[in-house]
């Protein structure tokens, strides 16, 4: 098995906590065999190959457990809570990818126009404007604001091109959420998360949040603009040389629309969160 | 000095004469404006053929954020990723980056590139530049590639030959069938057929290849 190194210790999603059933999902966290289930009363159970019980949070709508100890509380995310956000599990996809470049991938806007053509962004709307970015050390986690950028159709409920705002923040390794321009209500943001259960160093399976303020669209209709979006990222995903995310300068070249993605190697990097990473410049 | 693996053809004698060069892909597998993968040894390629017609071998990883450049798109002279659009034109030379269109690109970023040339409509590879063009086969016309799931050598022995560059008879068609060694153990095998044949002969032709590839394949299975 890899080194898990510092990641050992954090959080994962391994399940929706709503499709739990008592025979459970058996499945990998970081490439150790592991078993998610309802007990009897309903509460959600994780153990590991020789039976024993991990530690289990159950939150934004997944089953979430660590194969170490983790340290710290899962992150929170307090737009969830206000009254009136729908809340949206999109279910899971499975990409053959390093779980980190999954993050990244989600942290960046200049695909857009390219890979989510017409619906994210579009030619010649190609521009990434300087936005700012900070690792926040009291809550130690990656933040992107001020990030701008033209969409065809940024949501469900946009309806014709709207310049879009973002922020975008890390909170876990494997983690990121992202709050955007609510078309239906222009003063609040919607939040869409991404939850990456790393199941090998280049296998992972990817469960997309949201809390949304949006009263008109089918809930159907959310999932699947949702999946559609990733499953034209997974195109990507699945074709990256290497697979591993490269975190030392010199085998990838990025410009100042990927600073987001700089300061996410750097932070991982920084703690040690190697498991699907490249160390050294092959 | 030849290296033993080195591929060889045949001269005008029917003696074998070394080429540095690799047979990749078929010219009509790639028409103006696309991009397919290609393989070169150890070398993932990114071979495409612009809107005027030239070919292009390159490495198959774009250096920004390594996304393959043979799922890319091409407009006129450039090959574009299809991660970000990166583009790319001459020498392999990136001449455009979408996020940043007031950016001149810097001339360090680069894109490695191959030789690669046709003849008798097949492309070729070569990671230096050879002193020679690749082989041409005067009356043959390229009829169809195939991957097979066994080692170059006994494709070969299968068509009754050694190397690269064999000549056969299958179907009744005298052939030249071009082997290329690909990774796991595995062979491209380019096949070239008299430029006058009748559509049913080449039919016969491709039912006589696929059933050589399941025999080869079968062997190989049995043997491991």
């Amino acid at each position: 098995m890899s080194e898990l190194g510092a990641m050992r210790d954090q959080w994962y999603p391994v399940a929706m906590t709503k499709q739990l059933t008592a025979q459970g999902r058996d499945t990998l966290l970081m490439g150790a065999p592991i078993r998610v289930f309802a007990d009897d009363g309903g509460t959600p159970k994780v153990t590991d190959g020789a039976g024993r019980a991990l530690p289990v949070i159950d939150r934004f709508g997944h089953v979430w457990t660590s194969l170490g100890q983790p340290e710290k509380d899962l992150f929170t995310i307090p737009e969830v809570d206000q009254p009136g956000r729908r809340l949206v599990d999109v279910g899971v996809c499975r990409v053959r990818c390093s779980p980190l470049r999954a993050v990244e991938n989600f942290l960046d806007i200049a695909h857009f126009p390219f890979v989510h053509t017409d619906i994210l962004g579009s030619e010649p709307h190609t521009e990434v404007e300087r936005y700012e970015v900070e690792i926040r050390d009291d809550v130690d986690e990656v933040w992107a604001t001020k990030v701008k950028f033209f969409q065809p159709q940024a949501a469900k409920s946009a309806e014709g091109g709207i310049t879009t705002d973002y922020m975008y923040r890390v909170c876990a390794p494997t983690c990121s959420v992202l709050y955007k321009t609510c078309p239906p209500k222009p003063e609040e943001w919607d939040v869409i998360a991404l939850f990456v259960q790393p199941l090998t160093e280049t296998l992972c399976d990817v469960w997309p949040y949201m809390a949304l303020y949006d009263d008109d669209a089918e809930m159907t209709d959310l999932i699947h603009f949702q999946q559609m979006i990733f499953v034209q990222d997974r195109s990507v995903l699945e074709n990256q040389l290497p697979a591993l995310l490269p975190l030392d300068p010199g085998r990838e070249i990025p410009t100042r629309a990927d600073m987001t993605s700089i300061a996410y190697r750097r932070w991982l990097k920084r703690h040690g969160f190697t498991y699907g990473a490249q160390l050294v410049a092959a | 000095m030849i290296e033993s693996d080195a591929p060889v053809t045949l001269d005008d004698s029917g003696d074998t004469v070394p080429t540095d060069w690799t047979p990749a892909a078929l010219s009509d597998d790639i028409p103006a404006a696309s991009a397919a993968p290609g393989q070169l040894g150890a070398h993932d390629l990114a071979i495409w053929r612009s809107a005027s017609g030239r070919i292009a071998a390159w490495a198959d990883r774009c250096p920004h954020r390594g996304m393959r450049l043979s799922h890319g798109f091409v407009r006129g002279e450039r090959l574009s990723c299809i991660y970000h659009g990166w583009g790319y034109g001459e020498g392999g030379r990136c001449v455009r980056i979408p996020a940043h269109p007031e950016l001149a690109p810097p001339e360090a970023i680069r894109v490695p590139v191959f030789s690669a040339a046709e003849a008798s409509g097949v492309i070729w590879v070569a990671e230096d530049a050879p002193d020679s063009p690749p082989p041409e086969f005067p009356g043959l016309a390229a009829f169809r590639s195939l991957q097979v799931a066994a080692a170059p050598e006994a494709v070969a022995a299968a068509l009754g030959g050694t190397g690269t560059v064999i000549e056969a008879t299958l179907a009744g068609l005298s052939v030249v069938a071009l082997i290329q060694p690909l990774r796991d153990g595995a062979a491209g095998l380019h096949l070239l057929a008299p430029e006058d044949s009748d559509p049913a002969a080449l039919d016969a032709l491709s039912a006589a290849v696929e059933a050589l590839r399941r025999r080869v394949e079968a062997a190989e299975e049995a043997a491991a």
